[in-house]
């Protein structure tokens, strides 16, 4: 591997790392607003009107994190009975052709969900008195990730690393994140 | 050719292992440019689909679920169960089942529960000289229960697809009959092929080792209480009662059970992320997808099909049963669930099929399916924790299927089962 590309690998794996760590703590920051508009429900007797939106923003960001970093780390789910049958060269151009899916799609993402942010930043979202652009920001932030990390993974397979040989032996992925729960209780 | 274009494509790109939520994505935005669409609409689709309230419900009880696997509350419930039911021929089956039941009440998450269930048993029956197959089998089997008992996500899933019209405290509260009866039918299964192997017998420890397990057990278990009682008395909604399960997990696996560390906590919070994020964003995009079919009137079309065929209901629940089981076995359960159900529900409403039930019978097809190959992912973790192949698997499981089927066709065409019990709520 060259060194350049070493460097990029290392530089798009923190970029990863961040986004989960992100995204983890969207998650607790979800919980926590969902937990105070509990509190005030039930406890205060008055419903605060940003929690119920504020929690749905935090969830997209959550989510586009997530996949994006799905994409890099190869997690998401899929059909994958023909790629266990295959040649070996055959899976790889079926792989390339699913990063490219995802790549373009991503492209795709961040075009169009441009046009949405512009299209209704003039409005305002009353509960949380911010534009109503920030609702899209989420997707076109999600969208160049999943550029980046697809890219990543083409150029990668283009420069002949053995990145489809290491997926050949894992577990299907959903499989593995379970397997790793279970070997620790084991 | 609009409807060509959007399932051709997604089949296309879906058979090349192209993942689920791209081929979602992808096909709609073929087909809004084929059809001469703002292709705009595809992503504010995408964007409206995720952005649910009721849907932050997935990733709490998700979350929930593992935190509890981590944190030792599954352990506890293995060794309740143990006490209770051990001491019946083939007792670590039982047990199995036992622990499936109520911590499927907790988690409700199918490979969640075969991963932690099979983790903590499956070593254990095979040093005690239960075969490799038996063990993943009733594993494996008994892990769907969490598909049918509360709090489970899948029905949450369901009733989004549905338009968010069907209420969750009603399909909770109808999954729970099937789901003891489900139980049930395999601890019946498990008996008989335990005699017929002669697997052991454990000796009963007493009624009040039963009772001191079943209060070292009794913080984990009243979250069942606490989410049924919850959701179902209108007290709080699924989705806060899905934060004050990720909260009382917490508090019980770090103050109570004391197992939890920050490790197991980072841990529990990434896999959160990973699995709601793919589920997740699979439902934003069927959110464009799932628009386009009924824009192209895809159920319809549907209708007008099946009534060519029959009109006796029965036979059309049958020749639904056989196409979801068929389509179950190929596809993971969550986007099954989001693509079928607005082509199936309004077919089974034109029928006379109550939406409750029918969301039973979906998930209890859908569930079988995470249970066979090509696609099982339940299968999949049982058969890795066990060490054996799918193959070796498929040999010895036709008596648990033979289970799951006759209890599909008792939920199917019993509507009672799954309907008398939020009756009897109202």
């Amino acid at each position: 591997m060259s060194a350049a590309l070493r460097r990029l690998g290392g530089f798009l794996g923190g970029v990863s790392t961040l986004s989960l760590w992100l995204a983890g703590i969207g998650l607790v920051a979800m919980t926590a607003m969902v937990a105070w508009q509990v509190f005030c429900r039930y406890v205060l007797n008055d419903s605060p009107s940003w929690t119920e939106p504020g929690a749905v923003m935090l969830m997209s960001w959550f989510i586009f994190l997530g996949a994006a970093v799905g994409v890099r780390e190869n997690y998401h789910l899929g059909f994958d009975v023909l790629l266990y049958v295959l040649p070996k060269s055959g899976k790889k151009w079926l792989r390339m052709i699913s990063d490219l899916v995802a790549f373009a799609f991503g492209n795709g993402m961040v075009w169009y969900g441009s046009q949405l942010v512009a299209l209704t930043w003039g409005t305002t979202l009353p509960a949380l008195g911010i534009s109503g652009g920030w609702d899209y920001v989420p997707l076109v932030a999600g969208g160049a990730l999943v550029c980046l990390f697809s890219l990543e993974r083409i150029v990668l397979r283009l420069s002949g690393e053995p990145i489809d040989d290491i997926l050949d032996d894992l577990p299907p992925a959903e499989v593995a994140a379970e397997l790793d729960t279970a070997n620790l209780k084991a | 050719m609009e409807i060509l274009i959007l399932f051709g494509v997604f089949t296309l790109l879906m058979l090349i292992g192209t993942p689920i939520a791209f081929c979602l994505g992808v096909s709609s935005f073929a087909t809004v440019l084929y059809l001469g669409l703002p292709p705009l609409v595809v992503f504010q689709r995408l964007n409206s689909g995720m952005s649910v309230f009721s849907l932050l419900a997935i990733p709490f009880f998700i979350y929930a679920g593992d935190l509890m696997v981590r944190g030792g509350i599954a352990q506890k419930i293995v060794a309740f169960a143990a006490s209770l039911v051990g001491h019946i021929r083939g007792g670590l089956g039982q047990v199995n089942i036992v622990t499936a039941t109520l911590f499927g009440g907790i988690s409700g998450s199918a490979v969640a529960e075969a991963a932690a269930v099979g983790g903590l048993m499956i070593p254990q029956m095979k040093a005690r000289g239960y075969g490799a197959d038996y063990a993943v089998n009733v594993t494996s089997m008994a892990a769907l229960i969490a598909l049918l008992l509360p709090p489970s996500h899948n029905m949450i899933i369901y009733s989004i697809s549905a338009g968010g019209k069907i209420s969750i405290a009603d399909l909770f509260t109808a999954g729970i009959i099937p789901g003891l009866l489900y139980a049930a039918a395999l601890m019946v299964t498990a008996y008989f092929v335990a005699r017929s192997r002669g697997y052991p017998t454990e000796a009963f420890p007493g009624f009040q080792a039963v009772g001191r397990f079943f209060v070292i057990s009794l913080p984990g278990l009243l979250l069942i209480a606490i989410i049924f009682g919850g959701v179902r008395s209108g007290v709080f909604t699924a989705t806060e009662s899905s934060c004050i399960a990720v909260l009382y997990a917490l508090a019980v696996t770090m103050f109570v059970y004391r197992q939890m560390t920050w490790n197991d906590f980072k841990h529990a919070t990434f896999g959160a992320v990973r699995t709601t994020a793919m589920v997740l964003l699979i439902i934003g995009m069927a959110g464009a997808f799932s628009w386009l079919m009924a824009f192209l009137r895809v159920p319809a079309a549907l209708v007008a099909w099946m009534n060519t065929i029959s009109e006796n209901p029965i036979i059309i629940l049958l020749l639904i049963n056989v196409l979801m089981l068929v389509l179950g076995t190929f596809m993971d359960m969550g986007p099954t669930i989001i693509i079928c159900t607005p082509i199936f529900l309004p077919v089974a409403i034109a029928y006379g099929i109550d939406p409750v039930h029918f969301g039973v019978i979906m998930i209890l097809n859908f569930g079988i399916g995470l249970n066979t190959p090509p696609v099982g992912a339940v299968q999949f973790v049982a058969c890795a924790v066990g060490k054996i192949s799918v193959w070796e698997s498929m040999r010895s499981i036709w008596p648990f299927y033979g289970a799951g089927l006759v209890v599909l066709g008792l939920v199917t065409y019993i509507p009672a089962l799954s309907l008398w019990l939020p009756g009897a709520f109202k």
